[in-house]
């Protein structure tokens, strides 16, 4: 087909604007590759019609968008960093559920106690619930995790719930099942000391009887709760 | 210094260093320009997915490609908002976006002489170009606008604009014509 100028001028203005599609684009690439002419046209409108973009309005990106990048660009290093990042990566998937469903909140609970050592303590709360579900807090010395049972109700029929601590890295560590009555004492392990200590987050999971099967969560994530140093 | 404040002699100092594999440039440049760019994005593509995944299409290109740009392209925030429309655009076609949904930005033409675009781009548009696109007619300028912001093809504009398809093709042909023959002067 013949070049004329106008006919340059209308293609690469329509080639930019992006009227131009299919068959016909991918034409006028090759031409664009040829052509330095053409080349030309093309850069010229981009400039040109490239003012009109500043008057867009700016939009925040999601945090996830710049990740992503990072994540295609360079994987392992991506990877590593986001091992390193955050414990809390095993949630995503369930917390949705557990956002709509509950409408969990955190809360702080001031508990007197004498303390010598930062002892941690909070409480597991639901929006539409007045009083907390249960109250948590350690006891340092004998490295005892104490949950009352306050407002929790029983698990469904052939369910119990399940404690965690999530930890800053890796997968979280079962403190077993709990009763949805009366008070539940659990002896820290070393492990799970320091992981608790420095991540100061518990989550609960719905779990058949007798707690998960593999050792990690299988059921959705209930609540999540961040405690506090004394 | 805010994403509107950053200068063409930033930018280009930080794409010389991306063309260097300069990670933390590009970060800072990410910085600079990602919420402008993506506001195009988002207007061009309608919706948030599209447009996250074409503004990283977009900064992979720029990492590939920094040692590509030159003046010729326009200044180095022009050449990759430049990028970032083509993206978008391309995404939008092999999606086939709005092509059986989203009619909706459509829907309210028929009784609006004013079209689907917003009143706001279309003022804002008139500023840019040097005051050349109030000499295109009402359905030139719009049509040339339309593409630009909402990526609409012929198809969709001759429903939007409710007229024939060789008609809207030949407002934008000649609106451009017309647009460059004024932009020369």
């Amino acid at each position: 087909m013949r070049m004329t100028t106008e006919r340059i001028e209308s293609l690469a203005a329509e080639y930019v604007l992006g009227s131009l599609h299919g068959r016909a684009r991918r034409r006028f690439e090759r031409w664009m590759m040829e052509s330095g002419r053409v080349r030309q046209e093309v850069w010229y409108w981009e400039q040109k019609l490239g003012q009109l973009s500043a008057e867009v309005p700016a939009v925040e990106p999601p945090k996830s968008t710049w990740r992503a990048i990072e994540r295609r660009l360079w994987p392992q290093t991506a990877d590593s960093v986001e091992r390193a990042g955050s414990g809390l990566r095993w949630l995503w998937p369930s917390w949705s559920l557990v956002a709509t469903a509950a409408a969990v909140v955190l809360a702080v609970l001031i508990v007197q106690q004498p303390v010598s050592a930062p002892q941690l303590s909070g409480a597991i709360v639901q929006a539409d619930v007045s009083d907390p579900l249960w109250l948590v807090s350690e006891s340092g010395p004998d490295r005892l995790l104490k949950l009352r049972s306050v407002a929790a109700s029983a698990a469904d029929t052939g369910k119990d719930y399940e404690l965690w601590i999530v930890p800053e890295q890796g997968q979280p560590l079962s403190l077993g099942v709990i009763p949805a009555g009366g008070v539940h004492q659990v002896t820290l392990t070393d492990e799970a000391r320091t992981a608790l200590s420095q991540s100061r987050t518990l989550a609960i999971s719905l779990e058949p009887v007798g707690g998960s099967p593999t050792g990690a969560p299988t059921g959705p994530i209930l609540h999540v709760t961040k405690l506090y140093e004394l | 210094m805010s994403q509107v404040d950053a200068s063409q002699d930033d930018l280009m100092r930080l794409l010389i260093a991306v063309s260097h594999e300069d990670r933390r440039a590009f970060q800072q440049m990410y910085e600079l320009i990602s919420g402008r760019m993506y506001g195009v994005c988002l207007k061009l593509a309608g919706q948030r997915e599209l447009a996250e995944e074409a503004l990283q299409e977009t900064f992979i290109q720029i990492w590939h490609h920094a040692r590509e740009y030159h003046s010729d392209r326009g200044t180095p925030l022009g050449w990759m908002m430049t990028i970032a429309r083509y993206r978008t655009l391309d995404l939008m076609r092999a999606r086939k976006v709005r092509q059986h949904a989203g009619e909706e930005h459509l829907e309210h033409v028929e009784d609006q002489r004013a079209g689907p675009l917003d009143e706001s781009l279309r003022s804002a548009g008139a500023t840019q170009l040097t005051g050349c696109l109030d000499e295109l007619s009402d359905v030139q300028r719009d049509s040339i606008l339309l593409s630009y912001y909402k990526g609409l093809t012929h198809d969709e504009l001759s429903q939007a604009l409710s007229s024939p398809i060789g008609t809207v093709k030949s407002w934008i042909r000649r609106g451009l014509i017309a647009l460059k023959r004024c932009l020369e002067k």
